[in-house]
C-alpha cells in the first residue's frame, strides 16, 4: 500500500522569476530522502521558490527536474496537478467541509483512485501521523497540531516525489510546535522523496534538515549542512539564526581582524584577507573595570538591551563593536546591568574564530 | 416602540456638566428627527397596507380565477430564473472572482448596470434584442420563433434584472475563499472543475443561497421590464405584480390581498437571509 521503493534521482532546480520587487534566482538540489531547509528573512523569495516548485508560479527562466522528470524548463511548464508534489503550508488549509479521512483521501480521489481504495490509503496515512482514531473529525474539531498532522498526511497520500513544507509549524503555539516537530521528523524519516522545508525557525532547520540553503533578497547566500552553518555562518542573517556574533572583516597574518565598521579584534587563529569572524555570545564576559591578564580583547561598550532566556540573559552591546553577550542572571544582578550603562566586554583571543569570506 | 431603539435617549453614562448635556440633546434633535422621519417614510406604507387589508377576505381573494394563473406563472418563471442564475451565473461569478484582468472590472461594471437601470429601459433593451427586428430576434423570426409577449420573455426579463444580484453575491463569496486552498487542491491533483465542484461550491453555498434568495425575490417583484417586453396577457405573461396593477383599477381589495401575500413572501425571504446566511 505504501510506496517504499527507493526513487531514482532527486531534485535539481534553478528557479528564476520576479515576484513583486524581488528578483528570485535560487538553485536547489537534493538527493531522494533528503530534507533541504530553506531559510531567510520574510519577503526574500522563499515562498515564491516553493510555489514555483509546486507549479503555481511560472518560471521566467531556469528548470525544475524531479526524479528524472522535467517539470519545467524553457519550453515546458507542468501545472500543479500534473506534478507529483505535496504541499503543506503554515495554516494547515484543510478543506473545512470534509472530515479528516476525506481530506486525506482527496488527493488519491483526484488522481483517479476509487473511493474505497482512496479511503483505505487515507486511513493508513492518518494512522502514520498518530490520528487513526480521529478519521471522522471535521477540521474544526481538531486541535491545531492535529490539523497540521492531517495536512501532512494529506500531502503524502499521493506519494509525491517532492514534498514542500512552507513554514509547517509557524502557526502552532510553542508546546504544540515542539511535539509536532517530533512527529514531523518521525514521518519524514520514512519518506523516500525529496523534502523542501521553508522556515525561519532555526530549531526546525537544525533538527529536521540535512542540508540548509539561505535565501536572502532572492539570492542564495549560503548552503551547507547544519553543522557547517553552525560553525561558519556566512551572512548576517545566518549569524542570527545560529546565534553567533558575526563580522565581515579583513584579517592579517598577525591575528588582527579589522571589521567593516572599524572595530579591531585579536585572534589566535589568523586568516589573511577577507574573512568572517565569529564570537559566541557565551564567550563574552562583562566587567565593571577593565580586565587584565591573558591576551584578550576588551572594549568599553554601552548596553542597548537585556533579554532573559531561561537561566541566562542576552545583553546587546553597542559601541566600537556591536556585540551580544550571554551572561548568567547572577552577573546581571551583581554588575547591575541595565540599558544605557557602560561596561567592559572581554573576549579571549582563543575564542575568536576566523574563516575566509 | 422597539423600532426607534438607538434613536431615543439612551442609558446615561453619569451626569455630565449641564452644557455637555445640552449639547447632547441638540445632537439628538438634529440627527434624531431626520432619522425618525426616514424610518417613518419606510414603515408607514407597510403599516398602511396591513391596516387597509380585509383579512377575512384574503383567502377568497387569492382564490379569484385571475389570481391562480398569475401565481402559477410567477412561481414557474421565477423558479426558472433562479435555475438560470445558478447554472449561468455561478460560472460567471467564478471567472469574475478569479481574474484580476482589467477586462474583469469592466465586466463587473457592465453587470451592475441592470441593477441601476430603470426596469422599463431594460424592457426596451430586451425588445431591441429579441424583437422581430431585434439584434437576435431578426435571425429567429425566419424560423417562426417569436420571443416578445411570451412566457419566455417573462423569464428573460426576470433573468435580466435578477442575475446581477446573484452574480455579485456569489462573486463576493468566492473572493472570500483563501486562494491557497486552490493551490493545495491542485497539488493534490484536482483540476479547475474538480476544485470548483468539490471545494469552492460547497464552501460558498451560503453565498449561493443568499444570492438565489435575492435574485428570486427581485424576479418575483419584476414589473417594468416584464410589462414592456412581455406584455400583460393573463395566463401567459401576467405575473403577480402585473395582476396587482390591473386589479387596483378593478377591485382594489384583491390588489391589497395579493400585495399582502407578496409582502409576506418578501419578509420570509429576508428572514431566511438574516437568520441563516447573512451574519
Amino acid at each position: 500500500m505504501i510506496d517504499t521503493t527507493p526513487r531514482t534521482g532527486g531534485l535539481d532546480a534553478r528557479i528564476r522569476l520576479t515576484r513583486g520587487a524581488v528578483q528570485v534566482d535560487v538553485a536547489l538540489t537534493a538527493e531522494p530522502g533528503q530534507v533541504v531547509g530553506v531559510l531567510g528573512p520574510n519577503g526574500g523569495g522563499k515562498t515564491s521558490a516553493v510555489l514555483a516548485l509546486a507549479g503555481v508560479l511560472r518560471l521566467d527562466d531556469g528548470h525544475v527536474r524531479v526524479a528524472g522528470e522535467v517539470w519545467a524548463d524553457g519550453r515546458r511548464h507542468l501545472v500543479p496537478e500534473q506534478r507529483g508534489v505535496g504541499l503543506m503550508l503554515a495554516d494547515s488549509l484543510l478543506f473545512p467541509h470534509l472530515r479528516a479521512l476525506d481530506n486525506v483521501a482527496y488527493g488519491p480521489r483526484s488522481r483517479g483512485v476509487d473511493r474505497r481504495t482512496a479511503r483505505e490509503r487515507a486511513g493508513v496515512e492518518l494512522e502514520r501521523v498518530g490520528l487513526g482514531d480521529r478519521v471522522a473529525a471535521k477540521p474544526l474539531e481538531l486541535s491545531s497540531g492535529q490539523q497540521a498532522r492531517v495536512a501532512l498526511a494529506r500531502a503524502l497520500a499521493t506519494d509525491p516525489t517532492l514534498l514542500l513544507l512552507d513554514e509547517p509549524l509557524a502557526a502552532l503555539d510553542p508546546d504544540t510546535r515542539a511535539r509536532t516537530r517530533t512527529d514531523l521528523a518521525t514521518r519524514l524519516a520514512a519518506y523516500t522523496g525529496v523534502t523542501v522545508l521553508v522556515t525561519h525557525d532555526p530549531l526546525d532547520a537544525l533538527t529536521l534538515a540535512d542540508h540548509l540553503v539561505f535565501v536572502e533578497d532572492g539570492r542564495v547566500t549560503q548552503t551547507g549542512t547544519p553543522s557547517d552553518v553552525l560553525r561558519e555562518p556566512r551572512s548576517a542573517y545566518a549569524g542570527t539564526v545560529v546565534g553567533l556574533n558575526l563580522y565581515a572583516a579583513q584579517g592579517d597574518s598577525h591575528g588582527h581582524v579589522l571589521t567593516a565598521d572599524g572595530g579591531l579584534i585579536v585572534t589566535t587563529s589568523p586568516t589573511e584577507g577577507a574573512v568572517w569572524a565569529t564570537v559566541a555570545p557565551s564567550a563574552v564576559s562583562l566587567h565593571e573595570h577593565e580586565p587584565e591578564g591573558s591576551p584578550r580583547n576588551t572594549w568599553r561598550l554601552r548596553i542597548a538591551s537585556v533579554t532573559m532566556q531561561g537561566q541566562s540573559a542576552r545583553v546587546g552591546l553597542t559601541g566600537d563593536l556591536p556585540l551580544t553577550a550571554e551572561v548568567t542572571l547572577e552577573s546581571v544582578a551583581a554588575l547591575g546591568l541595565h540599558v544605557g550603562r557602560e561596561v567592559w566586554a572581554a573576549v579571549k583571543a582563543t575564542e575568536v574564530h576566523t574563516y575566509p569570506r | 416602540m422597539t423600532s426607534t431603539a438607538g434613536l431615543g435617549p439612551g442609558p446615561r453614562r453619569g451626569a455630565g456638566p449641564p452644557t455637555r448635556n445640552a449639547g447632547r440633546w441638540r445632537t439628538r434633535v438634529v440627527l434624531g428627527v431626520p432619522a425618525a422621519l426616514a424610518l417613518l417614510l419606510l414603515v408607514v406604507p407597510l403599516v398602511a397596507l396591513l391596516l387597509q387589508a380585509d383579512w377575512a377576505r384574503i383567502p377568497s381573494d387569492l382564490a379569484t380565477p385571475t389570481v391562480l394563473p398569475a401565481l402559477r406563472l410567477s412561481l414557474t418563471t421565477t423558479s426558472i430564473t433562479a435555475v438560470l442564475c445558478l447554472l449561468l451565473g455561478t460560472p460567471l461569478a467564478w471567472f469574475l472572482a478569479r481574474s484580476d484582468h482589467p477586462a474583469t472590472s469592466w465586466a463587473r461594471a457592465l453587470l451592475t448596470v441592470p441593477l441601476v437601470l430603470p426596469p422599463v429601459v431594460g424592457g426596451v433593451a430586451l425588445l431591441m434584442t429579441w424583437g422581430r427586428n431585434g439584434l437576435i430576434g431578426q435571425h429567429l423570426a425566419p424560423f417562426g420563433i417569436q420571443i416578445p409577449f411570451t412566457t419566455v420573455a417573462v423569464v428573460l426579463a426576470e433573468t435580466f434584472v435578477a442575475m446581477p444580484y446573484y452574480v455579485l453575491a456569489v462573486e463576493a463569496s468566492m473572493r472570500g475563499l483563501d486562494p491557497r486552498l486552490e493551490s493545495v487542491a491542485r497539488t493534490l491533483g484536482a483540476g479547475d472543475l474538480r476544485y470548483l465542484r468539490t471545494v469552492a461550491v460547497p464552501l460558498v453555498l451560503p453565498g449561493i443561497a443568499s444570492g438565489l434568495a435575492l435574485a428570486w425575490a427581485r424576479a418575483l417583484g419584476e414589473f417594468g421590464a416584464t410589462i414592456t417586453f412581455a406584455g400583460n396577457f393573463p395566463g401567459r405573461t401576467q405575473t403577480l405584480p402585473l395582476l396587482v396593477y390591473v386589479e387596483l383599477e378593478r377591485d382594489p381589495q384583491v390588489a391589497i390581498s395579493i400585495s399582502i401575500m407578496l409582502l409576506a413572501v418578501s419578509v420570509l425571504v429576508l428572514g431566511v437571509l438574516r437568520g441563516r446566511w447573512l451574519r
